[in-house]
């Protein structure tokens, strides 16, 4: 029965690996963004507008914490220049989006399994299942998902902007949860083709919309399990590992080096995230 | 690709290229689903191309027009729908890259508030017109004023290059005028004149990925200057291997600026003097001076440098001696150096360093002379706006042609120029929307967006060899009879000069011709004039290498006079350009008004940057609302407390305050080019954009600003950013 | 010219796009028990999910016979819609397609007539849409086809629109018996899912939502 098979399957995807979950995976798509490169310019988070459908949502709504940038970039200052008359090195920019947690928060508060954990190693959010409790917004400690407060198809594409759409994905409506997919349509034409080309997906022959626009090159996107991949060989560079590649908790990162440069933000919490970050790096002139 | 027997709106219904607006009405409401049969029409297409597969999109190669940069793009096309454009990998401008200004030019494609009827002034009113009237109305006017006075007859463009800019040419030539104004607020035409003053070439090559230290007085590269996809790119490169270091002294940070290793606070318009300082401390360690610039050096060590901009002597002789370690290095001078009074003077101090330094030759090269002066580009400057200005002023025009500039919008209140345009008799203006120079127009032309229409175009910025970027539509024209800009002027070269360009059905075909008609040695060898035109089309840009030259190295004389405090307006207004916005034009792009400042993290909005020291002095935090007033106007703004703003300037954002530009653009914010005064850079003519002062006093309104991330300032000591030493980086992974 | 509803579909965020992913009109119906019409035994067909649709009587604007050009003259379904095995979509044939009989055969018969004038017209036919999902499903014709057609070898070996019309006829009923379309499958959810139980297809949510 499907009932049956859908409730058994979504215990699984709900579990922990340490439960015995469902990590079987087919792919483990994952990035790496690099500090160093990045320069803050939003093209990324542009790139995302256009590919994902994201509604604008104007002014009065913004204020009101209800924008739709699945990608954005946060900005931060040099907290020990607190004091000083001017900040003598430029800002911290840090491009946030979903980071497809390994051992996601949002997974198991959903009431209506309406995200889950994708064989390819993705938080998916389905968004004809979904309910709005914003249970999975209040658990995610990264706060990268975004409600649909109000129903944006006529104010945001108001004719002929919607012809702009994209037909690969779906438009949102009031009342749904949604957030960055890694551009699960490009995946799925990519595992589309290869698969009808009997082969495996190619490393490099797609990528997501902020990593091919990014102009400083500063987003790697990959598939963790391809041991060719160039985003594995990044996190292998760099000596940071999925947790369960080894079984070690997610927190003991144990760094041959510690003076490499990658790390994930906000791992203490054991959310296994996919998205690796390379520091930021500055010349000491002070 | 082709079939000459066919009109191009023909051969694009042919190929299966549809027009994606016809179907729009009777749309349900998002929450009907209707699955029932029969309810919905499913139409196929008549004669489609092999490649063209339902469901599969096509990418097509043209260029990106939302900035002068010249970029090449792709563009995804689906069932006749241009989807989404992405950066042309072959282009050695963007190399598959591109900025959220080009990635929105979909956003301009499809904007709501684009135009679809001509519109002609009939009793003070723009009424809409048929297109039969519109040229002929169009034929009348400009054929009496040719008749009588043709030389009263003008283009005022932005960047125009390629054939674009040879078929105005062309009808200026025909008309025998010689009154082509270009402008744009954004642009480097002071440091074109240094350039071409010192080195031979207005615009060299900048080799950014060979340099180990870049020094940018203001050049904001990565954000708004000369080709920022492209210099991007290059950062990347300098940022990897050894990694270059990059100082940044500018009054205002920039995006540029927020990316440094170190940023300098300069006082506004002393940026000349800190270059001579850190020449000075040069000379000192044993650098050699040209003999022209040595007396301007010598009045500069680094103590009276510090006490003029405010960077520390120890500071300024850390720059020189991080100069000398890292060599070659590649230093930059900006809008912020340029646009001063002594702006020339200013940016040659900023060039003597890369002389001093040997930087010419290494970090500049020559760019070579491109082949055909007809299609190079005519680049955008604020003298010609002052001198439409004042030739409209003086009734020295009877008809005036306006193309992809919006001067009503950026020219300073005090340039006079809204009352002057009530003395040109004529006004056409060929614009996609309705903006402030189109409100005060007697023509309004609707062309086609720059993903419906043919060109070529040149950059300014050519980064590896003389290129022509192809521009090829992406899709049916959204609005019947719109014709495209290239189309619009053969129409116009047909009224003058019948027998000369009457062999040409459309811009289209003339564009092939020009392809066909290629000197050979341009060609590659072996190609049909079909293979050529479909290759290049393929491709987007056409090569046409030219033998660079060498550059020179003449400094002149620098001389720099000393910056006066004004008692009255003690703030210098800074009227920074975003990229993004960029200088109005795209404040009509829902995408581009709801993405964050990249510094401020504002949307929607103007905000004026204080530093917390003045701020403190007026007595007002974030929100309140401050009256900023120069000897020629006053706007009010928002205030953002910042620090990285030099404590005696006022920065304002461009690209706000539109009040006839559309749903999106209109009553947001303010525009400060309105109070700038008409000042003049001494040697070149130029707008002195950096040189207005201002006073800014409470008004003791509140408003909060809408800002993303609102608290998101201080990482709270979590582990969000870390940052690491670049001798750490060198050490793990450097070259 | 136009092509299908694109724009609409976008307008509404709970259906899928533009009509244009998944216009399936045409194609045959499984009834391998028809004996004139019967694929030969040894083929192994998906098991068809269970479940029927009274689908409503289309009126298209050319009553196109799928019986006249499958059962009779027996030309491949996937001659026509050829877009089937090669994109997500079926799409419509476009006109040109037709033309490429009907320009010389049977140019007297009044639905010909009536087809040829649209050529004329360079107009394009504005079929009514008969199969659909929902805007937040994604499927896929060209793996359909490639695991129940293309895969099959012995079907492969056998190739006619005999052995073809079962596997069309799994979701859009045997076309071999109808002139224009109708829907006579469910065509929902739970429908799709027995069919991936019985057939081994994808049970992950995101292999078909999105």
């Amino acid at each position: 029965m499907s009932l049956e098979n859908l409730t058994q399957d979504w215990s699984r995807y709900r579990n922990g690996i340490e439960e015995g979950g469902f990590h079987n995976y087919e792919h483990r798509w994952g990035m790496a963004i690099d500090l160093n490169a990045c320069i803050g310019c939003n093209a990324c988070s542009t790139a995302c507008y256009a590919e994902n459908n994201l509604a604008v949502v104007g002014k009065e709504r913004f204020s009101k914490g209800h924008y739709m940038h699945w990608m954005r970039i946060e900005r931060y200052w040099d907290e020990d220049q607190a004091k000083a008359e001017f900040p003598d090195q430029g800002a911290n920019f840090l491009p946030m989006l979903c980071q497809q947690c390994g051992a996601a928060p949002c997974e198991p508060v959903c009431p209506v399994a309406a995200t889950y954990h994708t064989p390819d190693g993705l938080n998916a959010q389905v968004y004809n299942r979904c309910i709005g409790s914003r249970y999975c917004s209040n658990n995610c400690p990264y706060r990268v998902r975004y409600f649909n407060f109000w129903s944006y198809p006529e104010s945001a594409w108001p004719a002929p902007l919607n012809l702009q759409l994209n037909p690969d994905i779906t438009v949102r409506d009031k009342g749904v949860m949604e957030k960055c997919t890694f551009c699960v349509q490009r995946i799925r034409v990519a595992k589309d083709t290869a698969k009808m080309e009997n082969r495996k997906i190619k490393d490099g022959e797609f990528t997501t919309a902020c990593a091919q626009a990014c102009p400083t090159s500063a987003i790697h996107f990959g598939d963790l399990m391809d041991a060719e991949s160039a985003v594995t060989k990044l996190w292998a560079k760099h000596q940071v590992k999925r947790h369960d590649d080894e079984g070690l908790p997610v927190s003991t990162q144990h760094k041959q080096n510690p003076a490499l440069r990658g790390y994930r933000v906000l791992e203490e919490l054991n959310t296994d995230p996919s998205v690796m970050y390379l520091e930021r790096v500055r010349e000491e002139l002070a | 690709m082709m079939n000459l027997k066919l009109k191009r709106r023909e051969f694009l219904q042919l190929m299966g290229w549809s027009t994606a607006g016809a179907t729009l009405a009777g749309c349900d409401l998002p929450t009907t689903v209707t699955l029932e049969e029969g309810k919905e029409e499913v139409v196929a297409y008549l004669s489609p191309e092999e490649y063209v597969i339902p469901g599969v999109g096509v990418w097509y190669a043209s260029t990106c027009l939302q900035c002068a940069a010249g970029c090449g793009i792709h563009g995804r096309v689906r069932e006749g729908r241009a989807l989404k454009l992405e950066g042309n990998p072959d282009s050695p401008v963007n190399r598959g890259k591109l900025c959220q200004m080009g990635q929105s030019g979909v956003q301009t494609h499809y904007n709501p508030d684009r135009l679809s009827k001509p519109q002609l002034r009939k009793d003070g009113k723009l009424v809409d017109i048929s297109w039969d009237e519109a040229w002929k109305v169009l034929d009348e006017k400009v054929g009496a004023a040719a008749k009588t006075s043709g030389a009263r007859v003008a283009w005022f463009t932005g960047t125009v290059s390629g054939h674009q800019a040879a078929l105005i040419g062309e009808h200026l030539d025909a008309l025998g005028s010689r009154h082509h104004f270009v402008h744009e607020v954004i642009n480097n035409a002071v440091g074109r004149a240094v350039n071409q003053d010192v080195l031979g070439e207005a615009m060299p090559r900048l080799a950014l990925d060979q340099a180990k230290l870049v020094l940018s007085f203001g050049a904001d590269f990565l954000g708004t200057w000369v080709s920022p996809t492209h210099f991007a790119t290059e950062y990347a490169k300098f940022r990897s291997g050894t990694r270059g270091v990059l100082v940044v002294a500018e009054p205002k940070m920039s995006l540029t600026g927020a990316n440094a290793d170190l940023w300098l606070a300069v006082r506004p318009g002393t940026e000349g003097m800190l270059a001579l300082g850190i020449a000075h401390a040069l000379m000192q360690s044993g650098v050699s001076v040209p003999d022209a610039a040595r007396p301007a050096v010598a009045a500069y060590a680094p103590v009276k440098a510090a006490e003029i901009t405010g960077i520390s002597a120890q500071r300024i002789e850390q720059v020189a001696a991080l100069l000398k370690q890292h060599s070659p290095s590649l230093v930059l001078a900006g809008a912020t150096v340029e646009g001063q009074e002594q702006g020339y003077q200013a940016a040659s101090a900023v060039m003597l360093l890369n002389v001093m330094l040997g930087n010419v030759g290494q970090t500049i090269v020559s760019s070579g002379e491109f082949p055909f002066p007809q299609l190079r580009p005519r680049t955008g400057n604020t003298r010609d706006l002052v001198a439409f200005a004042a030739a409209a002023k003086d009734k020295a025009l009877d008809v005036a042609f306006f193309y992809g500039t919006n001067p009503v919008y950026t020219a300073p209140a005090s340039l006079g120029l809204a009352e002057g345009l009530q003395n040109i008799p004529f006004k056409v203006v060929l614009t996609q929307f309705p903006d402030e120079t189109a409100a005060q127009a007697d023509l309004v032309l609707p062309v086609a967006s720059s993903l419906e229409d043919w060109g070529t175009h040149v950059a300014a910025y050519q980064p590896e060899q003389g290129v022509i970027t192809f521009q090829q539509p992406l899709m049916e024209g959204l609005y019947p009879g719109t014709p495209g800009v290239g189309d619009a002027l053969l129409k116009l070269l047909k009224m003058r000069e019948a027998q000369k360009y009457g062999a040409f059905n459309d811009y289209f075909s003339y564009l092939q011709n020009a392809v066909a008609s290629l000197p050979e040695q341009y060609k590659a060898s072996g190609l049909t004039n079909k293979q050529l035109w479909e290759q290049t089309l393929q491709k987007g840009l056409l090569t046409v290498d030219s033998a660079p030259g060498s550059l020179k190295t003449n400094v002149g004389e620098i001389t720099l006079h000393e910056v006066k405090a004004d008692a009255e307006y003690p703030l210098h207004l800074i009227p920074s350009p975003r990229l993004g916005l960029w200088d109005g034009r795209h404040a009509n792009i829902p995408w581009l008004q709801e993405a964050p400042d990249q510094i401020s993290k504002v949307v929607w909005d103007s905000w004026a940057e204080l530093h917390p020291s003045t701020a403190a002095r007026l007595g007002v935090r974030e929100g309140d609302v401050v009256e900023i007033t120069s000897a020629h106007g006053a706007i009010k703004v928002k205030v953002y407390v910042f620090k990285g703003v030099h404590p005696d300037a006022i920065a304002v954002p461009l690209g706000q305050g539109h009040e006839g530009y559309g749903r999106y653009a209109n009553g947001i914010g303010a525009n400060p080019l309105k109070i700038l005064s008409p000042a003049i850079e001494a040697r070149t003519g130029e707008l002195a954009l950096y040189g207005t002062r201002v006073k800014a006093t409470r008004t003791g309104v509140h408003e909060e600003l809408v800002k993303e991330g609102r608290n998101n300032i201080s990482q709270r000591s979590r582990k969000l950013v870390v940052t690491i030493s670049a001798e750490q980086f060198r050490r793990t992974e450097g070259v | 010219m136009r092509w299908i509803q694109l724009d609409r579909a976008k307008r509404e965020p709970a259906r899928q796009g533009c009509g244009a992913l998944l216009v399936a009109l045409a194609l045959v119906w499984a009834m391998p028990a028809s004996a004139d019409t019967a694929a030969p035994a040894s083929i192994k067909y998906p098991v068809a999910p269970e479940g029927a649709h009274a689908g409503k009587d289309v009126a298209q604007p050319i009553e196109f016979p799928h019986d006249i050009h499958t059962a009779v003259n027996k030309i491949n379904c996937l001659y026509c819609h050829t877009y089937a095995r090669r994109s997500k979509v079926a799409g419509i044939p476009p006109t040109s397609k037709c033309m490429g009989c009907h320009s010389v055969i049977a140019t007297d018969k009044p639905r010909i007539k009536q087809l040829t004038e649209y050529w004329e017209k360079k107009q394009p036919v504005p079929w009514k849409k008969v199969h659909d999902v929902p805007d937040f499903v994604h499927f896929t014709h060209e793996k359909h086809l490639k695991k129940f057609i293309f895969d099959n070898d012995e079907l492969v070996q056998n190739l006619s629109v005999d052995t073809v019309a079962p596997v069309c006829a799994a979701c859009h009923g045997d076309l071999r018996t109808m002139t224009v379309a109708k829907k006579i499958k469910p065509m929902t959810m739970g429908w799709c899912v027995s069919c991936h139980e019985k057939n081994g297809g994808p049970g992950d949510c995101w292999a078909c939502h999105k």
